[in-house]
């Protein structure tokens, strides 16, 4: 049982989580600095482009990095309770029972060697006391909710056998076996079509409602952030440069990576001459800057940027910029309207 | 009016034979079932659909990579199906490819210099120091350093990269550019980088684009024109605007709904219409309206006869029975 159900506590706390690697060339510092919390059902859509850690800092926290040249440090709470560096088999009974988690790639979560019943209930069997043909039935259940048709008969077929959409919905039927309390969808709908994503993502939202489990989704795509998440993190080179709520980050963005991240997406409702760009490429985690990570390729950038900014602000919409309110406002406005950076 | 049409497809159809299970009975998929197009010199007309919908294949029956297995298509006036390599050659100059991933799409044993040259020599271009001096303007037209000519494409990020292929489709000065996903294994910023290029490419050069994708927002983004495809087919087509504003097919209408879009709670929030089911597979067709069994609006006629592309007003043609917005 959880040793704190308190309504009050956030459901999982990260407190400066830092994983480096070492390597020939040098220490990669993937993660440099995260803290976030996630509230009772709610939904954090953490966004950035690849290598910005937002995978990474997930999956160390769960002690999936097995990297024996890692480095994690920082502080990390779920229901109160300290699980970062706990012994695997602590970290066991967490993983699948009170957080689950979808990948990008259903193929990576599930073995084409089993036929899909008998993976999902693995899967139950690990965490909770059944004998098999409970959770056999369980498993059938669980296919029908996820929307796979004919599920008495679908149990028994290989992953193979399964389009991409199905597939995803297996993984999330076996992410929900054991009804987490916490849900990481890494990137759940990247590799699917729009019509299949559009499915996928109703999925998420309606189990999340039925099962009260708070999600964090990670995705580089600012459009499914909109539809699905509470709050959003803007990752940049290993560190949050933007947090706040959904809408306001969206309406009103305060840090110059995610004007650029914003202005940069094609969108289907207005044709416009010249998308936002964001020059240069992203830093490397080998040797990131003194200052902030971002300034390189930031066009506003000035003395102050050669100290790294945190994260600061009012109320819940958060920023790492040195920028001033007014200037913020004052460029937003002439970026919305030229569609350029500098 | 016909000097105006660079490319037009009559019909192509493609289908791929193959056996289940190695030595099953055969199975025929038609990959492209009848598709009829036009590019006009120095538009950008943009394919779009979901994976599987034959938009890839469409594209290499275009430039005859593949060879079509019926239909027509005309090129500059010139009728190329069916040409031999050699007498195709001239043509295949003219229209070039830059391919979805610029990972697998450049030989990574080869320098970036010999990897953009390489159509120069194809084609007798010239001496070595007239070609370095072309491989250079060339990158440099797309905004890589000149001097890079000695390095190798691991070195290069992937937007770069892309920019290596975009260098290589250019090197002949074709007067089309087939683009098949281009910017879809990039990074939103570096997307961003590359529609941008592209775009200004297209000005500078007067290029012709076929541009294949599966993002909405993209195709939107850099067409004139727009082709919807499903199942091998065209089930719409229009200019780019109106088709995105006022879509005729109940699938052009579907796709565009459920685009996630970003949100400031200044819009009302649009009608989703969640599609259910997955797309047939395509060795299967339904019967009738290959969309049907999916549609939200079909009716009993859509399960037995089959739509044809029908030209509604100037310029704005669907396949459906009972198409939306009608006026």
């Amino acid at each position: 049982m959880p040793e704190s159900t308190d309504p009050a506590t956030p459901l999982l706390e990260v407190d400066d989580l830092k994983v480096s690697f070492a390597t020939r060339d040098g220490v990669v510092r993937a993660v440099d600095g995260l803290s976030l919390s996630v509230g009772r059902q709610e939904v954090v859509g953490i966004v950035g482009e690849s290598g910005s850690g937002k995978s990474v800092s997930m999956y160390s926290l769960l002690g999936l990095v097995r990297d024996a040249n890692v480095t994690i440090s920082g502080r990390v709470r779920f229901e109160g309770r300290d699980i970062l560096g706990l012994p695997d088999e602590d970290l066991r009974v967490i993983r699948g029972r009170d957080v689950a988690m979808i990948f990008q790639d259903p193929m990576t979560a599930l073995t084409p060697v089993y036929n899909v019943g008998w993976q999902i209930v693995e899967q139950i069997r690990a965490h909770e006391d059944v004998t098999k043909a409970q959770a056999r039935a369980r498993a059938v259940e669980l296919l029908g909710e996820v929307g796979i048709p004919d599920p008495a008969r679908r149990v028994d077929l290989y992953p193979h056998e399964f389009s991409g959409g199905m597939r995803q919905r297996v993984v999330i039927a076996m992410a929900l076996s054991c009804h987490p309390r916490l849900l990481i969808a890494d990137e759940p709908t990247t590799a699917l079509d729009v019509t299949t994503q559009a499915q996928i993502l109703e999925l998420i939202k309606k189990l999340q409602a039925t099962y009260g489990s708070s999600v964090v989704l990670i995705t580089h795509d600012m459009g499914v952030i909109s539809e699905m998440a509470d709050r959003v993190v803007v990752m940049y080179a290993g560190r949050p440069v933007e947090v706040g709520d959904r809408r306001e980050v969206i309406r009103q963005p305060r840090h110059p990576y995610t004007w650029g991240l914003l202005g940069a997406v094609p969108r289907v409702e207005s044709k416009r001459n010249r998308l936002v760009t964001i020059p240069g490429t992203a830093v490397s985690p080998l040797n990131l800057p003194v200052g902030c990570a971002f300034a390189p390729r930031c066009a506003h950038r000035f003395e102050a940027c050669d100290q790294r900014p945190d994260l600061h602000g009012q109320g819940a919409h958060l920023d790492a910029c040195w920028l001033s309110d007014e200037q913020k406002v004052q460029i937003r406005a002439r970026v919305a309207a030229t569609g350029v950076t500098t | 009016m016909t000097d105006d049409v660079l490319l037009r497809a009559t019909d192509v159809v493609k289908n791929f034979t193959m056996r289940s299970r190695g030595s099953g009975p055969r199975v025929v998929v038609q990959a492209v079932a009848g598709v009829s197009l036009e590019a006009r010199r120095g538009e950008t007309l943009g394919i779009v659909g979901e994976s599987g919908c034959g938009k890839s294949t469409l594209a290499r029956c275009l430039v005859q990579l593949t060879p079509v297995t019926s239909g027509h298509v005309e090129f500059n006036g010139v009728e190329i199906t069916g040409l031999s390599r050699r007498r195709l050659r001239p043509h295949r100059r003219e229209m070039q490819l830059v391919f979805q991933d610029p990972y697998s799409s450049l030989n990574p044993r080869r320098k970036v210099g010999d990897i953009v040259a390489e159509p120069l020599r194809i084609s007798h271009f010239g001496d070595a120091e007239h070609t370095r001096a072309r491989v250079a303007e060339l990158l440099s037209t797309v905004g890589l350093d000149p001097a890079s000519v000695n390095r190798y494409p691991h070195e290069f990020s992937g937007g770069q990269r892309q920019r290596i292929g975009i260098a290589r489709a250019l090197a002949l000065n074709p007067s089309l550019v087939v683009a098949d996903e281009p910017v879809s294994a990039l990074d939103v910023s570096v997307q961003a980088q590359v529609l941008n290029l592209m775009a200004d490419l297209q000005r500078e050069l007067s290029l012709t684009y076929l541009f294949i994708a599966h993002d909405l927002g993209v195709v939107r983004h850099v067409s004139d024109r727009v082709g919807v495809m499903y199942l091998g087919e065209i089930v719409e087509m229009g200019d780019a605007e109106t088709l995105y504003e006022r879509p005729l097919h109940p699938y052009t209408e579907a796709l565009l709904s459920v685009v996630p879009e970003l949100d400031d709670g200044t819009h009302p929030p649009r009608d989703r219409i969640v599609l259910t089911g997955d797309v047939p597979n395509p060795s299967h067709k339904p019967p009738g309206c290959p969309f049907h069994p999916r549609c939200p609006v079909a009716q009993a006629k859509c399960a037995v006869e089959k739509p044809t592309l029908v030209e509604l007003s100037p310029g704005r043609s669907v396949a459906c029975h009972f198409p939306r917005h009608d006026s």
